[in-house]
């Protein structure tokens, strides 16, 4: 094949050419024509900006469906009189209708897009009350487990204060029961099977501390208020 | 004649020795996130390697997505272009939408100890052909059909450097031996 015909397959013009010829590394001296000089190309950038966790949000819906939940948590201090504790970081998660948690497989391939692996997990900073709030779906429950969310507190610095659970109440007209015979919404279990707090190998112990208290409805979605104290 | 459609996997180490800036901030947050995450595995604070937590606390493996979840940021930031892996030109210019993040190692008390791996896998790309022994004439996509019918398709020149690695490969059926 002549060259210029192979050039021509590649798609280049003429125009284009004599960059090929001329064509330069970045650390080559900047080319200078007449009684101008080209500007630098840049081949390093976009130059990364620093980018918080991914776990750092209000929303931890990402894919997931179910019924609409909002999740507020207070933090307080038990060595400073149980006062509202500042500053403290707050990581939750919960499986979803299903009964399922993000991705555990460790070393499975993941997309960029991420959803699809990277759901119903959180991290928030508590506010000036003491507070971190996030919005979710209602948690489904899986055997052998009454329905949870998982909690892990952390100082300012990232230093582990306490890893708990919040509970739900239950019985009839809980929103436990309610959301689990909700087939409308996806959740496909009922109750039969459930673990009840009592007999949950976490809860049974500690319910006094560890229930947190739900309020709303199916169709208007619930919301669980709990507070934790913590030795910070 | 094209050889065939290629996944190709790069292996990409981050350490303390890293030079980059995304690099580094993958270092830093990565090692920040095992720091908080490892507080979990082991709540006594009993061990100091990862192999340690890994062999001795139960689930500890998860710790792999979960650190994962510092560095999504900055792999998104990458616009799915494959880091490193350059053209002649100097340019990345292979796409790729999946990667797989690990903790080699890492140590609670040395942050020099802290090492990741994520392996970047290209979306499917039509391999051409090889020129000299360290480039890869490619197209992005499946193009053997168009090349077949002799139409004009956009090309990049990759070059090959450690680490890079073919990962499945699909022959062109229309090559004649």
């Amino acid at each position: 094949m002549e060259r210029k015909d192979f050039l021509k397959r590649l798609g280049m013009s003429s125009l284009i050419l004599p960059l090929m010829v001329s064509c330069s590394k970045d650390d080559d001296p900047t080319p200078s024509t007449g009684t101008c000089t080209s500007t630098d190309s840049e081949t390093a950038g976009p130059f990364p900006t620093k980018d918080p966790s991914s776990l750092v949000l209000a929303s931890i819906v990402s894919d997931r469906t179910g019924v609409a939940f909002t999740i507020k948590i207070t933090i307080q201090d038990k060595n400073n009189s149980c006062a509202a504790l500042e500053g403290a970081i707050v990581d939750i998660w919960h499986c979803d209708k299903d009964g399922y948690y993000s991705e555990y497989g460790g070393t499975t391939m993941q997309t960029v897009d991420y959803t699809s692996v990277h759901f119903l997990r959180g991290r928030q900073t508590t506010d000036s009350n003491g507070m971190v709030g996030f919005t979710s779906i209602f948690p489904g429950w899986y055997s052998g487990r009454a329905t949870h969310i998982h909690v892990h507190i952390y100082n300012a610095a990232g230093t582990s204060l306490l890893v708990t659970q919040i509970g739900f109440p239950e019985g009839s007209g809980s929103a436990v029961s309610l959301v689990n015979a909700s087939t409308a919404n996806g959740y496909t279990k009922g109750m039969s099977g459930y673990t009840y707090n009592a007999s949950d190998n976490i809860f049974a112990d500690s319910q006094d501390t560890e229930i947190g208290t739900v309020a709303g409805s199916v169709a208007n979605g619930f919301e669980i208020t709990h507070t934790i104290v913590v030795s910070a | 004649m094209a050889k065939g459609v290629i996944q190709i996997c790069y292996r990409k180490i981050i350490d303390a020795t890293s030079a980059s800036i995304w690099d580094k901030y993958v270092f830093e947050d990565t090692y920040k996130e095992f720091l908080m995450q490892v507080q979990q595995f082991d709540q006594q604070q009993k061990y100091a390697t990862f192999q340690e937590i890994l062999k001795n606390t139960p689930k500890a493996d998860q710790m792999h997505y979960l650190v994962s979840t510092a560095a999504i940021g900055y792999i998104r930031q990458l616009n799915e272009r494959m880091p490193d892996v350059v053209n002649v030109f100097g340019k990345p210019c292979v796409p790729f939408k999946n990667f797989r993040f690990e903790i080699i190692q890492s140590h609670v008390k040395n942050k020099d100890l802290h090492k990741v791996v994520i392996y970047f896998y290209s979306e499917p790309i039509t391999w051409i052909d090889t020129i000299s022994h360290n480039q890869l004439l490619f197209a992005p996509g499946d193009q053997l059909e168009a090349l077949a019918n002799r139409k004009k398709v956009e090309t990049e020149m990759m070059v090959l450097s450690p680490n890079i690695s073919i990962t499945s490969y699909q022959q062109n059926n229309s090559i004649t031996l």
